[in-house]
C-alpha cells in the first residue's frame, strides 16, 4: 500500500518550497509534488498603473538570484509592447549581463549541490566550507568565479545584483573604454576558471552516476540510473539570451502557451503516513500530519502544448546543440557544459562592444495597449514576461519564470526514485522558487478555481 | 582648542616641482600633481575631480551628465568628472568656489567607469561622506574598498552657484564666462578677468552669499582627508599640506622621493600654521554658534545636530 511522506522544507535552494510524495512499500515515488509555499508576492499587480520605468525595477525585485532577467525581460517586455527597437550596444551590454549573471549563478548552484556529491574515488560526501583539500581550492574557484560575474555585472548593469543600468530604449549608460578592458580581463581569467570548474564538477557529476547506492542521512539508499527521467520535453527561446515579440521570427509562441491552476494539478488532501526522523536536517514532516498540495501550492502549471515542459541548462542545449542526456545529471552536466560557452559568448560580445557607441533609442514611444512578451534566458531557463503599455502607463503585466516551467515537470521526473533522492532530483533544477510563487488568472471561466484557492 | 587641524602625521608648506602644472592650478598644484603622480605609479587608476564645461565638451565621456545640450551648462559650473590621465587632469585643475558633486560619481566609477582604485578629491563634508559611504556602505555596494586616495581642501564654507553668478557678474560688474580665476586670500575675494583685470571684494560682502548648510561644520582642514590641502599658512604660490593617514603618508613619501614637489618646513613660512588655527578655530566657533542655535530653533522641536 502507498503511503506518503513529505520533505518540507526543502533545502539548498533559493525560496521555500516542499515536496509531497506518495511512495509505495520499496520506497520508491509513485507520485510526487513539488509546490511552492512561499507567500504570493503580488509583484504583477503592483505593475499595473505604474510607468514602465518602474516596473522593471520592481520585478527584479522579485528575487535576489536571477534578478538581471527578470529586469531585462520585463524591460524588453515593455519594449516591445511600446515597439521600441534599441540600439546595439545597449543589445550588447544587455547580453553580457545577462551572461555574467548566469556565470555566478552556476557558480552558486555548484555550491548547493555538491553536498550530494561524493569525491571521486571515496566514500567521502564533499562539503563545500571545508578548508581541506581538493574541496577548498574548488570552493574559492567558484567564489572567484562568482565574484568575475558580479564584478563584469555591475560594470555592465550598474549594479550586480538588481541592475540599475537597463532602462526602457537601452541602457543608460555605455561603459568607458577603462572599464571594457576590466571586463574583457576579467572574461578571460574566468573562462580558464570556467574550463577547470567545468571539467571538475563533471567527473564529480560521473562519479555519481557510476555509483549503485548513495548516503542520504545514514540510509543506504539505492540509485536508479534514471534518476530525474521525464518524458516532457524542452523548451528554450535562445541558446544564450532570448527573444521577444518584436523580432520577426521569435522562438515562442504565445498561442501555445496555457496556464492551469495547481487545484486541477495536484494531489488533494493526504494524511503523513511515513515519518523518517534520520533524515538530513531535522527528518521528514510528523506521521499524521495533514498535507494539501492542492490548496497549498501558489504557482500555476504553465503548460506549452498543454503539457508542462522543462526549461533551463539542458533545455536550451537540447533544443540548439541535440543535447541528450537524459535525468538529473545530464541535466546538472549541460549546465556545467554553459560555463565556458557563457564566458565565450562574453568576450565575443565585449569585443564588439563600441563603449563610445550610443545605447538610448532616438524614439521611445508611448505605446498603444499591444500586447508585448519577451523571453529572457535565465540561469535556470526562459522567464517570459508579457506586458501591455498604453500611453506611458503599464495596464497589464504578468511574469511566466523558470522554476514555475519546472514544478510540474519536475514532479513528473520524481517518479521511479527513491523518495530519499527526491531532493537530489529537485536541485539539478536549480530551483528558484520566489519568482515562481504567483497566480494569475488569464481566462474568466477559471475565475472560480481561484476563489476556491483564496477561500 | 588644540584638535581644530585634527590628527596629521606631518605638516609641510609645499607646491609642485612641475612648472607647467603650476600655470594650471590654484596655489601650490597639490592635488593635480598628487594625483597625476598616483596615476602615473597605479596608486590610483582615475580620479574624481571638479572639471568644467570646457572639460566637458571635451571628454563628455568622462561625466555623467546628460550631454543633450552643452549650451545649457553655465561657465563655471562644476561638474564632477573622472580623469584617467596627466592631460585631463590639467584641463579640470583649478578651485571652482561652488559645490561639485563629486561623491555622486563614486559608485559610477566602479561601474561603468571600471575604477578598481579611485581618487577622489573633495572639500571637508565630502570627505566626511566618503568616510561614512566606506563605514556603512548602504547601496555602496564594493565601493569602500576602492577608494584608494582622497584628498581634502580646506575650507571655510562655500557657494551655491547663484551666489557666484551675484558675486562676479554684479559684485564684481564682470562677465562670469571672461573670469579666469578666482581665489580667495588675505581677507578677500578675488576674481581674475581674463583681459588682466582684478576685482577684490571684501569678504563681509560674501558672507550673505554662502550656503547656509555649511554653518554647522566644524571642520576646517579636512580631518578625514588622506592628505588635507589649502593655500592657507604658506607663501603666494604654495600650499600647506596636512598629511594624516597611512595611505597619505606612504602616498606622500613616494611622491616626495620622486621628486614631485618642493617644500618648507611649516614653521619657517609666513604666516604659517598659526593662521590656519586662528580660521579653523574661528569656523569652528562661529558655527559651533549657529549649532546651538538650532537648539532652541523649530516649533517644539530643535533642528537636528548633525554631530551628535
Amino acid at each position: 500500500m502507498s503511503k506518503v511522506v513529505e520533505i518540507s522544507p526543502t533545502t539548498r535552494h533559493e525560496g521555500h518550497s516542499k515536496l509531497v510524495l506518495k511512495v509505495d512499500d520499496q520506497g520508491i515515488i509513485e507520485k510526487g509534488n513539488w509546490c511552492s509555499i512561499t507567500p504570493v508576492r503580488g509583484v504583477e499587480k503592483l505593475a499595473v498603473g505604474k510607468t514602465p520605468e518602474q516596473v522593471p525595477k520592481i520585478a527584479s525585485r522579485v528575487c535576489g538570484i536571477c534578478p538581471i532577467a527578470h529586469c531585462l525581460a520585463a524591460t524588453e517586455a515593455m519594449e516591445a509592447s511600446i515597439k521600441c527597437e534599441i540600439p546595439n550596444d545597449a543589445k550588447l551590454l544587455r547580453h553580457i549581463l545577462q551572461l555574467a549573471n548566469r556565470l555566478h549563478s552556476h557558480a552558486l548552484h555548484n555550491i548547493l549541490t555538491l553536498p550530494d556529491m561524493y569525491i571521486p574515488g571515496t566514500e567521502t560526501k564533499i562539503n563545500p566550507f571545508t578548508s581541506e583539500e581538493p574541496v577548498r581550492s574548488v570552493a574559492k574557484r567558484i567564489q572567484r568565479l562568482r565574484e568575475i560575474g558580479q564584478t563584469v555585472g555591475q560594470i555592465a548593469g550598474g549594479e550586480a545584483i538588481h541592475p540599475s543600468n537597463p532602462r526602457i530604449g537601452g541602457m543608460y549608460r555605455n561603459c568607458s573604454e577603462q572599464a571594457k578592458t576590466k571586463m574583457y580581463d576579467l572574461a578571460k581569467e574566468g573562462l580558464t576558471l570556467a574550463h577547470a570548474q567545468s571539467e571538475f564538477m563533471i567527473a564529480v557529476l560521473r562519479n555519481y552516476q557510476k555509483r549503485d547506492w548513495v548516503d542520504v542521512g545514514g540510509m543506504k539508499v539505492p540509485l536508479p540510473k534514471t534518476l530525474g527521467y521525464h518524458d516532457q520535453g524542452y523548451l528554450a527561446t535562445h541558446a544564450f539570451y532570448g527573444s521577444s515579440s518584436l523580432e520577426e521570427n521569435p522562438s515562442w509562441d504565445i498561442r501555445r502557451f496555457k496556464e492551469a491552476r495547481p487545484y486541477d494539478w495536484y494531489m488533494g488532501e493526504m494524511e503523513v503516513t511515513l515519518e523518517e526522523p534520520k533524515y538530513p536536517i531535522g527528518g521528514t514532516t510528523k506521521m499524521g500530519t495533514k498535507t494539501n498540495p492542492q490548496m497549498e501550492a501558489c504557482t500555476g502549471i504553465p503548460m506549452y502544448d498543454g503539457q508542462p515542459i522543462e526549461v533551463g541548462p539542458r533545455a536550451r542545449l537540447a533544443v540548439y546543440r541535440g543535447f541528450d542526456e537524459k535525468g538529473t545529471i545530464g541535466q546538472q552536466i549541460a549546465r556545467q557544459m554553459e560555463y565556458q560557452d557563457c564566458l565565450y559568448e562574453m568576450i565575443d560580445c565585449i569585443d564588439e562592444l563600441n563603449p563610445n557607441g550610443k545605447v538610448v533609442a532616438d524614439y521611445i514611444p508611448d505605446g498603444d495597449g499591444t500586447l508585448g512578451w519577451a523571453s529572457n534566458e535565465a540561469p535556470r531557463g526562459t522567464d517570459v514576461h508579457l506586458a501591455r503599455v498604453k500611453d506611458w502607463k503599464v495596464q497589464f503585466f504578468s511574469m511566466l519564470v523558470p522554476t514555475t516551467w519546472n514544478f510540474a515537470t519536475c514532479s513528473k521526473a520524481l517518479e521511479g526514485a527513491p523518495w530519499q533522492l527526491a531532493e537530489v532530483i529537485m536541485r539539478g533544477y536549480d530551483p528558484c522558487v520566489s519568482c515562481a510563487t504567483h497566480m494569475i488568472v488569464v481566462d474568466e471561466d477559471k475565475k472560480i478555481i481561484a476563489q476556491k484557492l483564496i477561500q | 582648542m588644540g584638535a581644530e587641524l585634527g590628527n596629521y602625521k606631518s605638516c609641510v608648506s609645499a607646491r609642485s616641482t612641475d612648472k607647467e602644472l603650476l600655470k594650471n592650478a590654484q596655489d601650490g598644484g597639490i592635488v593635480t600633481q598628487l594625483f597625476a603622480f598616483a596615476l602615473e605609479e597605479g596608486i590610483i587608476d582615475g580620479a574624481i575631480v571638479a572639471a568644467n564645461k570646457e572639460f566637458y565638451a571635451k571628454y563628455p565621456s568622462k561625466c555623467i551628465q546628460d550631454s543633450s545640450n552643452l549650451d545649457m551648462i553655465e561657465p563655471w559650473r562644476p561638474i564632477p568628472a573622472i580623469v584617467n590621465t596627466k592631460a585631463e587632469l590639467l584641463a579640470a585643475a583649478g578651485t571652482k568656489y561652488n559645490i561639485s558633486p563629486n561623491v555622486a560619481l563614486l559608485k559610477e566609477a566602479t561601474r561603468s567607469f571600471g575604477l578598481d582604485k579611485i581618487g577622489i578629491v573633495g572639500t571637508p563634508c565630502q570627505m566626511q561622506a566618503v568616510r561614512k559611504a566606506q563605514l556603512y556602505p548602504v547601496g555602496l555596494r564594493n565601493v569602500g574598498a576602492s577608494i584608494s586616495l582622497a584628498v581634502g581642501i580646506f575650507c571655510m564654507e562655500n557657494f551655491p552657484y547663484q551666489s557666484i553668478l551675484q558675486l562676479v557678474e554684479d559684485h564684481a560688474a564682470m562677465k562670469l564666462e571672461s573670469v579666469k580665476k578666482m581665489e580667495i586670500g588675505k581677507g578677500k575675494f578675488w576674481v581674475y578677468g581674463k583681459r588682466g583685470q582684478v576685482v577684490q571684494l571684501p569678504l563681509k560682502i560674501t558672507h550673505k552669499y554662502e550656503q547656509p548648510g555649511c554653518h554647522v561644520c566644524l571642520d576646517y582642514v579636512a580631518n578625514l582627508g588622506d592628505i588635507s590641502t589649502g593655500s592657507v599658512g604658506s607663501p603666494d604660490g604654495w600650499s600647506t599640506v596636512f598629511v594624516r593617514s597611512k595611505i597619505g603618508d606612504s602616498v606622500w613619501g613616494k611622491a616626495m622621493a620622486a621628486g614631485c614637489f618642493e617644500t618648507q618646513p611649516i614653521e619657517k613660512v609666513k604666516p604659517g600654521l598659526e593662521l590656519v588655527t586662528k580660521l579653523a578655530n574661528e569656523k569652528i566657533t562661529k558655527n559651533k554658534k549657529t549649532l546651538e542655535g538650532r537648539a532652541t530653533f523649530g516649533v517644539g522641536k530643535a533642528l537636528r545636530n548633525p554631530y551628535i
